[in-house]
């Protein structure tokens, strides 16, 4: 995708034609030629390999080469920081072509590993025979699921585990009256926000209305998750018009329709704008984003308290892992045993994850790590409370593995354009719910869940 | 190939075995426009023919299980029963009604104006409107959903010093429509405008003097005289702008992802979340083709309709 060529509108849309069908023709090849992709598992001491991922990530498995090297000197690595969201479709078009030009190491996003081991099946190795089944228990819950769906192959090793959270300005809610550790459910929330925005102005919480991004049905689908469910059912049925789905819906509805969620179209920028301004109480945001709040606003230190999301119903969960990144070996690399040595390097040592949460705040899947002190220590940022403790807290607590299937991005259109309908027109959310189910359903042949 | 004009010129061959050799001289000579085409029709037939051949071939498979399964005609069926594809279809055929019509004629009015002599510093003007054509396309789509940002944006700032409350430009569905024709405007506006332009400098002044002594003014000469004469270059521009059009996918890509609520997913916009997002590239391929079967019948409309009367 390169939209940037100064032509005439007509050549250039052209030339996105012309190359689209290269990709498209290359794509059909991949799919007819015959046998696995010609990749070898290789010495496993020896190598150049190419490692892809994004920002931080990649910062920090660059920071690990050296101390990689001296247990390995001859393995060369490279990590590019292609970054995100780019990296997809760099994944995507070199997968069409067959793995031309792909790398060795690939972090992939539990949202979008599914759709690229069904579309495009081998373009991952398997990293079974290359000793990756002595990991099964080192994982929080549900993530070797998500690695391993039918438990024949293992497609990837799991990185990051984010919880979902809460993240809420302690001083609002405190001039407002409201006690916000004591929340249980989201309809206390909904009193809460009230209160908050009667006394002080203040939002309740940001969500893109018009979903100019992508990720804009992130609260629904923290509500959703925190009941079990996801778009999709285990056997890949569609549930996006469940009766899990229409409450998360009508709660948003709700807030919505009360004046307490603030429009944040427009991307990351808006979002940090909208903390830099301090227009909502609440951030519920997971793991990772503790992270983004105390580098966007180092001086709110002590302002600030984390929690777990409230239950959708009484007595219900308050942790659910919303999501998951990984390491993958390409199918077609030709050091896929010494790419393995570097993932098993990076994610398996207690020692390698410990680094990057204290530099970057990004939670490791591997359960051994939480061993170190850094999860137990009081955050001064976040008055004083522990914030690793309490993600641990919901890692521990037996989360559910979710299908994303390969017709998650499919599914996430059709549940935002659900939800723009229901924010900007005050839709009702279980026609508009269903509308999107149907939908899915004729574009994916899938059956709706009943 | 190694025989040249100028070779055989100077040296000519003796007599006798001239019609031995006159064979392969000329039938070389016959060969050399191809040979000299060669390497733009073999670029040509790679990376033109071949996709195209092959996105039709691609346009009849469906990918079940990461298998490319032959399905004959059933993608296009799909492609009529879709909502979202005829959702594309009416946004494209709006600005195409609306947008097109409105920018050809903008782009006239300025062309006549650039051309006028008592405009004065000529030059900085034409550059002017002509610069949007040639900024970066992702540039200006960043430029413009900045600002156009409902709360920080600077299009909103400077109408709320003039007393009007906050325009949703880009989060209200029919606005996003407005912004996006805006900022097409915008861009190709200029680039019209020169090409008409060219044409305009083209129609002797003798006719506008003899319109003079018939006793025609300002808006007669305009129209019997300019608009007939800018008939070719209004063909061009408007075949132009409506394959640019229904092709049309940087500026709703950018500035709103084809939201909200699909109000600017153009057909381009839904082919490439078909091909690069949903890895579904034999549907991807059903649109683009029913696309250029569209972008054909509509310029050949326009050639019937606009073109040859004279």
């Amino acid at each position: 995708m390169n939209p940037s060529r100064p032509n005439p509108s007509r050549r250039r849309v052209l030339g996105l034609g012309g190359g689209l069908a290269m990709s498209a023709g290359l794509g059909g090849l991949t799919a007819c030629s015959s046998g696995p992709p010609d990749g070898a598992p290789g010495d496993p001491a020896k190598g150049d390999i190419t490692v892809w991922s994004w920002a931080g990530p990649a910062a920090e498995m660059r920071a690990l080469v050296p101390r990689f090297n001296k247990e390995h000197p001859g393995i060369r690595v490279t990590v590019e920081d292609i970054g995100n969201p780019a990296i997809w479709d760099k994944i995507t078009t070199s997968m069409a072509a067959d793995g031309a030009g792909l790398a060795d190491v690939l972090h992939i996003g539990v949202d979008y590993l599914p759709a690229y081991t069904d579309r495009f099946p081998g373009q991952l190795a398997d990293l079974r025979p290359l000793g990756a089944g002595t990991y099964r228990k080192a994982f929080a819950d549900g993530l070797w699921e998500t690695v391993s769906l039918d438990g024949s192959r293992v497609d990837a090793l799991p990185w990051e585990a984010n919880s979902g959270g809460f993240y809420y300005r302690a001083d609002v809610f405190e001039k407002a009256g409201v006690d916000a550790e004591a929340l249980e459910t989201w309809d206390e929330v909904i009193e809460a926000g009230r209160k908050v925005k009667e006394k002080t102005g203040t939002y309740l919480l940001g969500i893109d209305k018009p979903a100019s991004q992508q990720d804009s049905a992130n609260v629904f689908q923290l509500l959703l998750q925190l009941q079990g469910t996801m778009y999709f059912d285990l056997d890949g049925e569609i549930m996006v018009s469940s009766p899990e789905a229409v409450r998360a819906m009508t709660l948003i509805k709700r807030m919505n329709d009360a004046g307490l969620v603030n429009d944040i179209s427009g991307g990351w920028n808006s979002l940090i704008s909208s903390i830099k301004s301090g227009t909502a109480a609440v951030l519920p945001w997971p793991t990772w984003f503790g992270g983004i709040i105390e580098e966007t606003v180092p001086d709110q230190a002590g302002l600030w308290g984390v929690r777990l999301p409230p239950a959708v119903r009484p007595g219900g969960t308050n942790a659910a892992t919303v999501n998951s990144t990984h390491l993958a070996v390409s199918g077609t690399s030709r050091h896929q045993a010494a790419a393995f040595r570097f993932v098993e390097f990076v994610l398996t040592r207690p020692r390698s994850q410990v680094g990057i949460y204290r530099n970057k705040g990004i939670a490791p899947a591997l359960m051994a790590a939480y061993e170190d002190p850094v999860f137990h220590q009081p955050s001064e940022f976040f008055g004083g409370q522990r914030k690793g403790e309490i993600f641990l807290e919901a890692l521990r607590s037996g989360t559910p593995a979710f299908n994303y299937t390969s017709d998650y991005a499919r599914a996430l259109k059709a549940v935002t354009d659900a939800q723009t309908r229901v924010l900007l027109r005050g839709a009702d959310p279980a026609t508009e719910l269903r509308r999107a189910a149907d939908q899915l359903a004729a574009q994916t042949a899938r059956k709706v869940a009943r | 190939m190694t025989t040249s004009v100028p070779q055989t010129r100077t040296a000519p061959p003796p007599a006798r075995t001239k019609a031995k050799r006159h064979r392969p001289r000329r039938s070389a000579r016959r060969l050399a426009p191809y040979l000299f085409l060669l390497p733009a029709a073999a670029l040509f037939a790679v990376f033109k023919l071949y996709p195209i051949g092959r996105s039709f071939f691609l346009s009849l498979f469906k990918s079940v299980d990461g298998v490319d399964r032959y399905v004959g005609l059933d993608n296009y069926a799909r492609l009529m029963d879709d909502p979202l594809f005829w959702t594309a279809l009416r946004n494209t055929g709006i600005i195409l009604v609306v947008q097109v019509p409105l920018m050809l004629a903008l782009a006239t009015g300025l062309a006549v104006a650039l051309n006028s002599a008592l405009l004065r510093a000529r030059p900085v003007f034409r550059l002017g409107f002509f610069l949007p054509m040639i900024t970066g396309l992702v540039a200006y789509g960043i430029i413009f959903s900045v600002l156009l940002n409902q709360q920080y944006g600077l299009a909103n700032w400077l109408l709320s010093l003039v007393g009007f409350g906050e325009v949703p430009w880009l989060t209200d569905p029919l606005w996003a429509q407005i912004s996006l024709g805006l900022a097409l405007t915008w861009h190709y506006t200029g680039y019209n405008a020169v090409i008409l332009l060219a044409r305009l400098q083209t129609i002797p002044a003798e006719l506008y003097n003899a319109a003079a002594v018939d006793g025609a003014g300002t808006w007669q000469s305009f129209r019997h005289v300019t608009l007939p004469g800018l008939r070719p270059a209004i063909l061009l521009t408007t075949v132009l702008s409506t394959i640019g059009t229904l092709q049309i996918f940087d500026e709703p890509y950018i500035l709103t992802r084809g939201g909200p609520d699909n109000a600017t997913l153009t057909i381009g916009v839904y082919l490439y979340q078909n091909a690069f997002q949903y890895f579904d590239f034999g549907y991807a391929s059903a649109i683009a083709y029913v696309l250029a079967v569209l972008i054909g019948v509509l310029g050949l409309i326009q050639f019937r309709v606009l073109g040859d009367k004279s």
